[in-house]
């Protein structure tokens, strides 16, 4: 789960361009969105797109869901590690 | 937060937006560009050939107005802005707008002027941008000091270049307004674009 963690942080640093961050910046549990990195719908709109390429998980339209699945690097290594398909 | 959406061609049109406008109270903003931010067009363009979803961030900011709409939301700056684009005469236009603006009373207008050279598989098609440059200036109501004036009319043909000036075009009114020189014209297929500085 670690290592899904680590490959996550490294999607979330490529996918968004966060030019001056490296993996070890990013707190596995802390949120994703608005405080922590500070991500906005875009950006999740666009981890969504990177994680279906990467993983071929289908995020749903429920935004509880996903709000949950996004919460941190944690729970987005939790939901795909449970609904991967490659 | 924002810095790393805009690629190049946003950054050097950004800089030369914060630059010209420092600390100055918000004003209308023109932003002229002739091709804008083509290379993002592209890249959704080819994601759409290759039938995989496009990206929601190059989506966002592929639209004409997008790197205005970073500088108003970056500086929370809700003042009237319009994006330009007039093919070889994009300087021209956004100068009449800007004109447009103050003589509905704006006391100062931005005009925020910005290209790059067009990517591949548009590389090859005629007038391409020889160099990515963007330059912004702030224009007033005539007053003190020197004013401009500028004036459309036929075309009879562009003149020769003179011997040795290897200014790329897009750069020549740029030329103009820095150099003090009392005239200009730019003749943009049928057009002739005068510009004129009375001191």
């Amino acid at each position: 789960m670690q290592a899904l963690e680590q490959e996550i942080k490294k999607l979330v640093i490529e996918t968004l361009n966060l030019e001056d961050l490296k993996p070890e910046d990013i707190d596995p549990a802390a949120p994703l969105f608005v405080e922590g990195l500070g991500l906005d719908s875009i950006d999740a709109l666009e981890l969504g797109l990177a994680l279906q390429k990467a993983y071929g998980v289908a995020l749903a339209s429920d935004s509880k869901e996903n709000r949950r699945h996004f919460a941190s690097v944690r729970a987005l290594a939790d939901f795909v590690s449970a609904h991967r398909k490659s | 937060m924002m810095r790393r959406r805009v690629d190049r061609l946003g950054r050097i049109a950004l800089q030369a937006a914060y630059t010209c406008q420092g600390d100055a109270p918000p004003r209308p903003m023109v932003f002229a560009s002739r091709y804008g931010d083509m290379g993002r067009s592209v890249e959704l363009l080819e994601q759409l050939a290759e039938a995989s979803p496009l990206s929601p961030t190059s989506f966002s900011l592929s639209v004409h107005n997008a790197i205005g709409a970073l500088y108003s939301i970056a500086r929370g700056d809700l003042t009237a802005q319009s994006a330009v684009a007039a093919g070889a005469e994009t300087v021209e236009a956004a100068f009449v707008e800007a004109c447009g603006l103050l003589s509905e009373g704006a006391p100062e207008v931005l005009v925020v002027v910005y290209d790059e050279p067009r990517p591949a598989p548009f590389a090859h098609f005629p007038e391409q941008v020889s160099l990515p440059h963007a330059w912004a200036c702030s224009l007033r109501p005539a007053g003190d000091g020197a004013t401009y004036r500028l004036t459309c009319g036929a075309s009879t043909g562009a003149p020769e270049r003179a011997p040795g000036d290897t200014l790329p075009e897009e750069l020549s009114v740029l030329r103009f307004l820095v150099s003090g020189d009392a005239r200009f014209e730019h003749h943009t297929g049928s057009r002739l674009w005068r510009w004129h500085r009375d001191s």
